[in-house]
């Protein structure tokens, strides 16, 4: 491992950390912390975007569904497997894991029921995951992880590609079509917004920032991700709680809404009346959603069914 | 993608008469995951062309496509995106 003064001089000149042996074990840490977000963000969306696809309204939809199933478990496995050449065991990671201890958004947790929620999954979640990346991709220090993010940036792509073709046109359909679609970003909405993690006010420090695993504050982020959802919306004729100010000469997004507040999984609605603080939401999130067990199993019981029966044969 | 669908190769054939646009096209693979938005995108691209009245596709399958179809254009495109051809 580096000496801290190698590391610093490393960090300073801006170059890319190829190997353990240019880390410190803080970096290390960090490193592998950021890995194990994303790959966990991009392997339960498959689970969650599958039970939606399902109910594909066409042959041709429910291809395009399955194609961005496969991009995200191709996704994750980029993250894995950059964890298991940094001395994580991937297969323990993906199936021995308790499914609370995966650290995804929460907003996965909430079951995505219809064709048409998945649509705005692929509209705001990807637009999330889009703009979280985007910015991995153009300032992580850590080498292997920013060029194998090239693939990944151009399938996401995609993925808000069918996001927003399909909003737009179940948003010209017009009648319940048009309010099944409002009721859905009624309430992902919000959980995108909050995404994006603590306010800057509230988070005083970032090891990521520091060490150039990403370069934008989750304020920042979460900017850059409402000026690309909320033009959209209004363009298609979908209201969402949140306006443009200009303050200083810079656009501004301000949410109409107190940030954070109560949110009722089961019901899928948040009540803007009850303001909350963000213990409320971190102990929201640390206890997980109503559809994470359920997800995880999806891919881990018929591992080990598979293994078992595998071992059971001699082979 | 870096590349359009003429220099892709899957544009078999386009008339138009009298401001009908047809359009015989295939695709890369029968489960191509974007065939959706190739079609709304060529019918949305030719409604915009002045006298464009209507537009039909017809999906076509023989020949079946091969890389051979790609324009060298479109090669020198997909390599540089890192697609080897």
């Amino acid at each position: 491992m580096a000496t801290p003064a190698e590391f610093d001089e490393m960090m300073k000149s801006g170059d890319l950390i190829e190997s353990r042996n240019e880390m410190t074990p803080d970096y290390l840490k960090e490193l592998k912390h950021t890995l194990i977000v994303s790959g966990d963000t991009e392997l339960i969306s498959a689970p969650a975007y599958y039970l939606a696809a399902k109910r594909a309204p066409s042959i041709n939809a429910f291809m395009t569904g399955i194609a961005i199933i496969q991009d995200e478990l191709a996704h994750a496995h980029i993250a894995y497997h950059i964890l298991e050449e940094l001395g994580e065991d991937q297969e323990k990671l993906i199936f021995s894991r308790d499914p609370k201890s995966f650290r995804y958004p929460y907003a996965f947790d909430v079951p995505l029921e219809s064709w048409t929620e998945l649509v705005v999954a692929n509209g705001m979640y990807d637009q999330a995951g889009f703009c979280l990346l985007g910015d991995i991709h153009e300032k992580c220090s850590y080498g292997p992880w920013k060029r194998g993010l090239n693939k990944v940036m151009a399938e996401e792509n995609f993925h808000l590609r069918n996001g927003r073709t399909w909003m737009k046109r179940i948003s010209l359909a017009g009648g319940s079509a048009k309010d099944d679609l409002q009721r859905a970003v009624d309430w992902m909405f919000p959980l995108s917004v909050e995404w994006f993690g603590l306010p800057d006010s509230l988070k005083m420090h970032s090891a990521q920032l520091e060490y150039r695993l990403k370069g934008l504050t989750n304020d920042q982020l979460r900017q850059w991700w409402l000026s690309l959802v909320v033009p959209y919306c209004e363009q298609i004729g979908i209201k969402v709680p949140s306006h443009k100010e200009t303050r200083d000469g810079k656009d501004v997004w301000e949410l109409d809404y107190p940030f954070p507040c109560e949110f009722d999984a089961e019901e899928k609605r948040w009540d803007f009346k009850q303001p909350i603080s963000w213990d409320d939401v971190l102990e929201r999130w640390r206890n997980r959603g109503p559809r994470n067990a359920e997800m995880v199993a999806m891919f881990q019981e018929e591992f080990h069914k598979f293994r078992n029966a595998h071992h059971q044969n001699g082979s | 993608m870096p590349i359009n669908l003429v220099d892709l190769g899957i544009i078999y054939s386009i008339a138009e008469n009298d401001g009908l646009v047809e359009v015989d096209l295939t695709f890369t693979a029968m489960g191509c995951p974007a065939a959706d938005f190739i079609l709304d995108d060529v019918r949305e691209r030719l409604l915009r062309e002045d006298g464009v009245r209507e537009v039909r596709i017809t999906i076509v399958w023989n020949p079946p496509w091969t890389v051979a179809r790609v324009s060298e254009a479109g090669r020198d495109a997909l390599e540089s995106w890192g697609l080897a051809v």
